[in-house]
């Protein structure tokens, strides 16, 4: 029986239990928050990421070669609502969104907006129907940058910035 | 009439002891004072056994000559490994000083003391095999979870089936805790007895009798919920806080007696929106028109109102504070989300001794429940009423055999806007026999039941089950013994799983009228050591069980889901249970292990898989400690996380085990008792369902006072 009891004192010390989870993790610098989904989710749909602009994009050009991350990563869209978090460098973020992409080899050219689609973007809490802005501070993130994602009113690229070719 | 009285061997009155004359229809229990009497016992020498939890086992000769009382006085020495006295169990009937072929676990009215538990379930909570999962009883992982709509184990009342007319389920805080004398919770499939829902066990509740004379019982409780241990969890500025008082008197004399309870709760909850606000109302009545018929008469009412947390805050269903989930804290959607319950029995029983060799007993019951859920999204009730009658005969031919028929009816009728309007009757009839043969007990049986919903055609399930005991060595009563059975089980649709229309998770769930009673063989093997070192005694058992046509929840199209028989299931592997004594009078200590093994295989699939919500590995641990007025203990238990949850991929997938430490201290002094319990101490954060927060660490004192 004291066997027992050691088990239980080695078990007992061994912890465990739920803890709290912060969304964005103490050593990331970025921005972190949570992305909703609406609608149904597109059959071809390969992908979505989040994108951060320092000033919002002109032209095509500018979507593609200003985009932070340049390399996307993804976002688990078969939830209602799932959690992200965006390395990025310090520094204030006037466009902050959420891209929808089909199947299709991304070259890093303006050519890549045939595959990609504005999904949601961050909201100016004064005015939300403008992009609100992200300051991400040294050594730290920015939290609380949300999203709706409404997958039956996706748009494309052109509907925010100009693009003279393919 | 045998007249006599029950003392230890310092001479205080053994409550509750079992008395029984071997071979007949006579037995009874000793009262307050240790007295008890037996009528009709024939004139000539009998022999007459007797015995108590924790007291060593009198076979004595007693003489009586016609006409007269007798009276005698019996010793019992103080004896912690002894084991009980299992006298209405299983087979039910008296089968004093038989081990049962099916394993049994006891709590006892000392086991309830000790603990200082405060309501039913806490103290059923710690038997070795048994898991609460989310209210839901779980007998070596018969029933998951299901959020109320079934249960596949029995709970009776003195007798009476209390499990509810429309759901199946069981609500444990009917009765108050002071109410109950003891609890027998028999494992495996007892349907060759009991009927539908008794598929994975029964769970047999009796109450305290009434005792001669004048008695009263107070019992004020008070307490408080631990904080969230980490400040970002908080989610109010004061602690929580739990309190009740109850009031039970009772006066009886040889011919009648009666019992009236009351009691009171308020909790504040352990979390958000988890308010709790109880009223009860119990009572029992005896009478013995004769020495030869006793009639009892009992019944209970309790009214709730109860806030419903549902599922707890994930990121943005709530002011988070930027935490991916808020376990404290409910989804803003379902703020003010509560139930209004009510609920009652009442039950008449009827016993009558022919003879010595022949008993009848008669009983009807009546079991109402009545609940409103009140929701943002609609508010549903449901009311049903369950009218159940019983007969039952038993007779001892010889020395050596016992036998009991009995015929079982029951009508539920079920008025709700989630389940409709039906009916359902069950009718059945039911035979055991057991023979003694040298040392060897052999128990055969079967009943047949016939079901009928809402005048429909009828389904009839034949449930039979044969078992076997062997004396492992000549130890007598206290020995050891080698236990084997085999049965079947049954368990009738709840009419809620038959007729429910309502949205869950997003879900349309529709009706399903033509589901069918879901069945199981369960096979056991078990043995029950002798005393090892005078100080230790092992119980081990090997169980299988193999179950058709579980009722589950199946995706029918795109929005849609409907409850079908689609699932088989196998649930095997070892329950095992250590006693032991190693200081005599002061130190006890319990372990409990249940080692399970599932495979659930859906119906045209080669695919299989665990069961949802069953722990592969459940461990209590208990020591008990007592000098002269003080006594010290703890218990510790521990549940391995389960292997799978229903709807995985729509819910929270976090799971955890289950590690949790409880303490206790009992002053005793005169007629004031003192309890203090301290339950998850370490405040241990987990879930048994998916986002729905465990009990965190609660602190309670408790003072009884008996006159």
């Amino acid at each position: 029986m004291r066997t027992a009891w050691l088990l239980v004192a080695l078990a007992t010390a061994c912890g465990g239990g739920l803890a709290p989870e912060p969304i964005c993790a103490p050593s990331l610098v970025g921005v972190c928050g949570t992305v909703r989904f609406r609608g149904a989710v597109p059959a071809n749909t390969e992908n979505v990421f989040i994108a951060a602009y320092v000033n919002f994009p002109q032209t095509c050009t500018d979507l593609i070669a200003n985009r932070q991350p340049l390399i996307p990563g993804s976002v688990p869209f078969n939830d209602s609502l799932s959690l992200y978090s965006v390395a990025l460098s310090p520094g204030t973020y006037h466009w902050v969104l959420a891209v929808w992409k089909k199947p299709g080899a991304l070259t890093l050219t303006p050519a890549d907006t045939q595959f990609l689609r504005v999904g949601g973007y961050y909201r100016s809490q004064a005015d939300p129907a403008q992009p609100g802005t992200v300051t991400v501070p040294n050594g730290a993130a920015a939290g609380d940058v949300d999203f709706v994602v409404n997958f039956d009113s996706l748009r494309p690229a052109t509907d925010f910035v100009t693009c003279t070719g393919p | 009439m045998l007249r006599g009285t029950v003392h230890d061997s310092a001479g205080i009155p053994v409550r509750g002891a079992a008395i029984a004359i071997p071979g007949t229809t006579l037995a009874t229990r000793t009262d307050l004072e240790g007295r008890f009497r037996i009528p009709a016992v024939p004139a000539g020498t009998v022999r007459v056994h007797a015995g108590a939890i924790g007291y060593g086992f009198v076979d004595t000769t007693v003489a009586l000559t016609g006409g007269d009382s007798t009276i005698v006085a019996i010793t019992l020495r103080f004896a912690p490994l002894a084991l009980p006295p299992v006298d209405v169990i299983s087979d039910k009937v008296p089968h004093f000083g038989d081990r049962p072929s099916t394993s049994v676990a006891q709590v006892t009215e000392q086991d309830l003391d000790r603990r200082a538990v405060n309501t039913v379930d806490e103290a059923v909570d710690h038997a070795p095999g048994v898991q609460f999962v989310n209210g839901q009883i779980n007998l070596r992982g018969s029933t998951g979870y299901v959020q109320g709509l079934n249960s596949r184990v029995l709970m009776t009342v003195d007798g009476v089936p209390m499990n509810q007319g429309d759901r199946g389920g069981i609500s444990w805080d009917l009765l108050p805790v002071d109410e109950i004398e003891s609890v027998q919770i028999l494992k495996g499939a007892g349907s060759s007895l009991y009927g539908s829902a008794a598929f994975g066990g029964v769970v047999n509740v009796t109450t305290r009798d009434i005792p001669n004379g004048v008695h009263t019982r107070v019992r004020v409780t008070g307490g408080l919920y631990g904080d969230p241990p980490h400040s970002v969890w908080r989610f109010r500025d004061n602690p929580g806080m739990v309190g009740s008082v109850d009031v039970a008197t009772s006066y009886g004399n040889d011919e009648l007696g009666g019992r009236i309870a009351v009691g009171d709760r308020h909790s504040d909850g352990y979390r958000q929106q988890d308010q709790d606000d109880h009223l009860h109302f119990a009572g029992k009545g005896r009478w013995q028109p004769s020495v030869n018929t006793r009639v009892d008469v009992s019944g209970a009412w309790a009214v709730d109102r109860y806030d419903v947390p549902l599922s707890w805050c994930s990121r943005g269903e709530c002011d988070d504070q930027g935490q991916v989930f808020q376990p404290f804290k409910v989804d803003t959607n379902e703020l003010g989300a509560r139930t209004d319950s009510r609920k009652g029995y009442l039950a008449a029983q009827v016993r009558t001794t022919v003879s010595p060799r022949l008993a009848w007993v008669a009983r009807g019951s009546w079991l109402r429940t009545h609940f409103t859920d009140l929701r943002r999204s609609a508010t549903e009730f449901g009311i049903s009423d369950r009218v159940g009658t019983e007969g039952r005969i038993e007779a001892h031919p010889d020395s050596t055999r016992t036998v009991i028929v009995g015929a079982e009816a029951t009508f539920s009728d079920v008025t709700s806007d989630i389940f409709g309007g039906h009916t359902q009757s069950e009718f059945a009839a039911y035979g055991q026999s057991d023979q003694r043969v040298g040392p060897v007990r052999v128990t055969g049986g079967a009943r047949l039941d016939f079901l009928a919903v809402d005048g429909g055609s009828l389904t009839a399930v034949v449930s039979p089950r044969v078992g076997i005991t062997v004396p492992t060595d000549r130890l007598g009563p206290n020995g050891g013994t080698l236990r084997a059975s085999i049965g079947r089980g049954f368990r009738s649709p709840t009419m809620a799983e038959r007729f429910v229309r309502t949205t869950a998770l997003g879900f349309q769930v529709i009706p399903n009228p033509s589901l069918t009673p879901e069945t199981a063989w369960s096979f056991e093997i078990g043995h029950t050591s002798a005393p090892l070192f005078r100080f230790l005694r092992v119980d081990a058992a090997l169980f299988w069980t193999e179950a058709r046509d579980l009722i589950e929840p199946l995706l029918v199209s795109g929005d849609s889901i409907q409850l079908e028989n689609v699932a088989r299931a196998r649930l095997a592997g070892l329950d095992a249970s250590v006693i032991a004594a190693p200081i005599p009078h002061r130190l006890v200590a319990t372990l409990g292990y249940t080692y399970l093994d599932t495979r659930r295989r859906l119906a045209g699939s080669t695919t299989e898989g665990p069961l949802a919500f069953r722990p592969r590995h459940l461990l209590t641990l208990g020591a008990d400690y007592s000098l002269g007025p003080v006594a010290l203990g703890s218990d510790f238990r521990f549940a391995s996380s389960p292997q799978s949850v229903e709807l995985e991929g729509f819910v929270d997938s976090r799971r955890v085990p289950v590690k949790v430490l409880d303490l206790r201290a009992r002053w005793q002094q005169g007629p004031v008792e003192l309890r203090l319990l301290a339950t998850n101490v370490l405040n241990y954060i987990y879930d048994l369902v998916p986002e729905t927060l465990a009990p965190v660490r609660t602190i309670t004192l408790t003072a009884v006072w008996s006159h």
